[in-house]
C-alpha cells in the first residue's frame, strides 16, 4: 500500500520549478489586469475579485500538482562507482546536501 | 518550490500581494473625485414648543418640529469604490450662548444598487430638535444642510456636504405652527 503511494512521482526538477513559478505569476497577473479593467468598466469591484480568484484557481490546478511537463529535464547523476572507498563515499553525500538546500 | 505545500504558499502570497495592489488601484482611481451633488431642501412646516428637557438641566427648553422635502439625484456619487452613503440632515444656527449649534435631525442609508433618486415629501425629523436653552424661539437664521459620509471599499471615508441648503426663520411664539 505504502509503496504504491511512494511510486507516485511528486517532485519537479529545477527547470520545472522555474516554469511553474513563471506560469502562476503570469496567469495571476493577466487575470488581475483583466479583472481590474472589467471591474472599472462595469463599476463593480466584486467582479475584479472574482476574476482574480478564477485566475488563482486555474494557476493552482496548473502548478500545484507535479505534472509531467515539469519533469522533462531530470538531473543527470554521475554513474555509481563500482568500488566505494571511504573517501569517495563522503563526496556524493555532500552533493546531496547541497541539492537539498536549494 | 519543490513541494506542493511550498508552491501553494508562494502562490497564495503572490495572489494576496496582487490583490492588495488591485485594491490600492481601486482607491486611487476614485480618490480625487468630487462627490458633491446639488440638493434641494424645502421646509413646509415648523412647529415650536417649549417643553421640559429631561436630559439636560431640567429646565424648559425649545423643541422644534420640522417638516421638510428633499430632492436629490445621488447617482453621480456612486462608483466601484462606494458601498453605501450615509446621509444626514443637520441644522446649524447660532444662539446667544453658542456661536455654532449643530443638530442632526434625520438620516438615511442608501446602499449600492438601491434607488439613488431621492424624492422625499413631508418628512418628519427622526431625532429631537432640542436646543439647550431658548435659542430656537424667534431665531432668524436656522440653516438645514444635507451631508453624507461615503463608505468606500478601500481608502478614505470622505465627509461631503451637499451643495444647496435652506435657511429659515423660526416662529416668534411657542406652540404655533409656521408654514412656508
Amino acid at each position: 500500500m505504502l509503496s504504491m503511494f511512494k511510486s507516485i512521482p511528486t517532485h519537479m526538477d529545477y527547470k520545472g520549478q522555474k516554469l511553474a513559478e513563471q506560469i502562476f505569476q503570469g496567469i495571476i497577473l493577466v487575470s488581475a489586469v483583466i479583472g481590474f479593467i472589467y471591474g472599472l468598466i462595469i463599476e463593480q469591484f466584486g467582479w475584479t475579485v472574482y476574476i482574480m480568484l478564477a485566475g488563482f484557481t486555474v494557476s493552482c490546478l496548473l502548478t500545484l500538482p507535479p505534472w509531467p511537463m515539469y519533469r522533462q529535464n531530470p538531473l543527470t547523476w554521475q554513474p555509481a562507482l563500482p568500488e566505494a572507498p571511504v573517501e569517495s563515499r563522503e563526496k556524493p553525500q555532500e552533493n546531496l546536501k547541497k541539492k537539498k538546500h536549494k | 518550490m519543490n513541494t506542493v505545500l511550498s508552491r501553494a504558499n508562494s502562490l497564495f502570497a503572490f495572489s494576496l500581494s496582487v490583490m492588495a495592489a488591485l485594491t490600492f488601484g481601486c482607491f486611487i482611481t476614485t480618490a480625487f473625485k468630487n462627490r458633491s451633488v446639488p440638493v434641494q431642501i424645502q421646509v413646509s412646516k415648523v412647529l415650536l414648543k417649549n417643553v421640559d428637557d429631561f436630559t439636560g438641566p431640567r429646565e424648559r427648553s425649545d423643541l422644534g418640529f420640522v417638516t421638510f422635502d428633499i430632492t436629490a439625484d445621488l447617482q453621480p456619487i456612486f462608483d466601484w469604490n462606494v458601498k453605501e452613503l450615509f446621509l444626514y440632515l443637520s441644522a446649524e444656527y447660532s444662539t446667544r450662548s453658542n456661536v455654532l449649534n449643530q443638530v442632526v435631525l434625520w438620516d438615511k442609508i442608501v446602499l449600492r444598487g438601491e434607488n439613488t433618486k431621492l424624492n422625499l415629501r413631508d418628512m418628519k425629523s427622526k431625532y429631537f430638535f432640542f436646543d439647550d436653552g431658548n435659542g430656537l424661539k424667534a431665531n432668524k437664521n436656522i440653516t438645514l444642510t444635507l451631508s453624507w459620509n461615503v463608505v468606500p471599499n478601500a481608502g478614505i471615508l470622505p465627509l461631503v456636504m451637499g451643495s444647496g441648503h435652506v435657511s429659515l426663520p423660526f416662529p416668534e411664539s411657542y406652540e404655533t405652527t409656521k408654514s412656508y
